[in-house]
């Protein structure tokens, strides 16, 4: 096909992408060949065999997630290169991968790939009995929620607005079917109305500021649409830029703090948080977030780097705008998943501090007692890492406890929970007692980190304010702690113990043990 | 006038945006909303092919085409959600959306 192109444009041989560039990116090629396998099994199994199906998805994605962790190999470049020749990356031609449309020399690219196939993998174990309890399909479910994944771990590459606007837009269409995904539940539909009209709104706004950056810096030669050449005629603009491109960018900021849930665009979170099905409400919360926090780091440090000085106060004030917004607003919910909800904008507005960090002062690091550097980029993952485990950890503690309406969770239902399932306690007090960040958990060390670097690079307004939200919420983590573990229950029938399956303590047994490992691991 | 310049291009996209966005924010009815949506990713489209056009490049004409599979894709969910919920609730008008609160 390739050399078929090449006899007719001669141009297309430079442009075509190289096997080197396919299998750079063979673990995203292998979740979206999952997701196509659930689709297949959807149509082609017969119901006896149904249970086939959340299994292929679960083993499929351990395996690439076994495969995205091995080093040295071609889709884990900065590890193996020493491994591969020189003109392995580039081409014979000397050409950067896939023409410039994806960075294929990722530093990080496992902790990128973790994040996702991790949020996919607990979306997936909590969505299983859920999902068949209420007769919807598992398979579908499934297939869009790979294909999310998918979405997700390319935008995380992304070095070209074409690949950063088609992945972003994919996830949420993606979305748009998870969080509308029960048909009966008149909940469901809202919130996935409700997430339609805002998405779409944010997605207008997103692709106004490409083509503003687009039109504003095109020259005839110039690939105004690439992270590369829009970076290079910023820095060529010494800080003099054109109003138009000022605007263009501050759309694309827009576009990006919708997905993380940032001040001023996150009040579509609670009603969507509430009204969706508890799996999305998790995926919402780890996935999109982390995809609008990754997304904005790449924007922050790539092509706009060059705007550093105004990016950076922008950012703090963002984080401080938001960390108040999230933690007052939560204070005043009574839903438990709207509590939630809030309390995650509390924390994007921790990770918006770690990113006004890496802009303001990209050299500081955190050192810890074992002598790891910390920089911003690694604290917004660490921080990632433990507000996933928290978030499914209370996430399966919410799916396993049995509720009339999904979206209806009063803090009155959590009541007595301690003597009714002891590991659903357990799960519920390990999850909030990391996401308050008490230690030795993993969100105790991850909050510490972000802290010590706010400290660091001397953004003093942040700091405070991110100290008086932390205090502000333990206030309502653990008025969710006392309705589980301290409150007495007036009636009797309703402490009948709650049957936990096995798979669901397994998962939460290894979510509690990560939850303190790691924190215990960087402590020491 | 003898010409059509970027700027009168660029004029005619902003006030299609502003309608759309005013549409948003201010119509009741989730399909006129919805519709009103379309029309701010038809004002950005528009404006993207000016600005290719003025430019004498053609990557900008090629990525929307990339916006408007995209376009397609979301009407698809969304008159479905739309359709779906109507059925449910028998009005999609946006003040009968109160389900979810505190």
């Amino acid at each position: 096909m390739t050399s078929l192109l090449a006899n007719i444009d001669p141009a297309f041989k430079t442009l075509a992408p190289r096997a080197a560039d396919w299998l750079s990116i063979l673990p995203e090629i292998a979740v979206a060949g999952l997701a196509l396998l659930c689709l297949l099994q959807a149509l082609l199994l017969p119901p006896a065999q149904r249970w086939l199906q959340p299994a292929t998805a679960r083993v499929g994605l351990l395996l690439v997630l076994v495969m995205s962790l091995t080093d040295g190999t071609p889709w884990n470049l900065p590890h193996g290169a020493e491994n591969f020749p020189a003109s392995f990356f580039t081409g014979a031609d000397g050409l950067p991968a896939f023409h410039g449309l994806l960075r294929v020399q990722l530093e990080n690219s496992e902790a990128v790939r973790l994040v996702f196939l991790a949020c996919a993998l607990g979306t997936s174990l909590l969505a299983g009995r859920f999902l068949r309890d209420r007769g919807v399909s598992v398979a579908d479910y499934h297939h869009v929620l790979l294909i999310v994944t998918a979405a997700f771990m390319l935008l995380a590459r992304a070095n070209h607005f074409v690949v950063f606007f088609l992945t972003l837009e994919t996830a949420a269409v993606g979305l748009y079917v998870l969080v509308g995904n029960l048909r009966r539940s008149a909940a469901s539909l809202e919130a996935g109305v409700k997430y339609l009209v805002a998405g779409g709104l944010s997605s207008a706004l997103l692709l106004m500021g490409i083509v503003l950056i687009y039109g504003s810096l095109a020259t005839p030669t110039n690939d105004s649409l690439g992270f590369a050449d829009i970076a290079a005629a910023l820095q060529a603009t010494q800080g003099n830029v054109n109003p138009l491109t000022l605007v263009g960018v501050a759309l694309v900021f827009a576009g990006a703090a919708f997905k993380l849930g940032a001040f001023p665009f996150h009040t579509w979170i609670p009603d969507v948080y509430q009204g969706a099905p508890t799996p999305t409400t998790a995926l919402l919360a780890t996935a999109s977030k982390a995809a609008g926090a990754l997304a904005l780091f790449v924007l922050v440090t790539g092509p706009f780097a060059a705007l550093g000085a105004k990016l950076g106060p922008l950012l703090a004030g963002l984080a401080i705008l938001t960390l108040l917004a999230g933690n007052l607003a939560a204070l005043a919910a009574t839903d438990v998943k709207r509590t939630l909800a809030l309390s995650g904008v509390a924390h994007a507005g921790f990770l918006l501090a770690a990113l006004a960090v890496a802009v303001v002062a990209p050299n500081v690091h955190f050192e810890t007692i074992g002598g790891l550097a910390i920089s911003a980029e690694h604290a917004i993952y660490f921080y990632l890492y433990a507000y996933i485990l928290g978030t499914f950890l209370t996430s399966a503690a919410l799916v396993s406890l049995p509720v009339a309406e999904d979206h209806d969770r009063p803090l009155l239902g959590l009541r007595g929970l301690l003597r009714r399932s002891p590991v659903l306690a357990s799960a519920l007090g390990f999850g909030i007692g990391s996401l308050a960040g008490i230690p030795p958990s993993a969100g105790f060390v991850a909050k510490l980190i972000i802290l010590a670097l706010l400290v660091k690079a001397k953004l003093w307004w942040v700091l405070g304010v991110a100290l008086v939200g932390v205090a502000v919420s333990i206030h309502y983590y653990f008025s969710l702690l006392r309705e589980a573990f301290i409150r007495p229950t007036e009636d009797g029938d309703e402490l009948a113990p709650l049957p936990v399956p096995a798979s669901t303590r397994f998962l939460i047994g290894a979510l509690c043990a990560a939850t303190l490992a790691l924190g215990v691991a960087m402590l020491l | 006038m003898e010409h059509t310049t970027l700027a009168h291009h660029l004029l005619l996209a902003g006030l299609l945006f502003a309608l759309g966005l005013t549409g948003v924010l201010v119509r009741r009815n989730l399909l006129v909303v919805y519709m009103c949506l379309e029309l701010m990713l038809a004002a950005t489209t528009l404006a993207m092919v000016a600005f290719s056009r003025f430019a004498h490049k053609m990557d900008g004409a090629v990525f929307v085409f990339f916006v408007i599979t995209v376009a397609a894709a979301e009407v698809a969910v969304g008159l479905a959600l739309i359709v779906a919920l109507y059925r449910r609730r028998g009005t999609i008008q946006s003040d009968a959306l109160n389900l979810l609160r505190d």
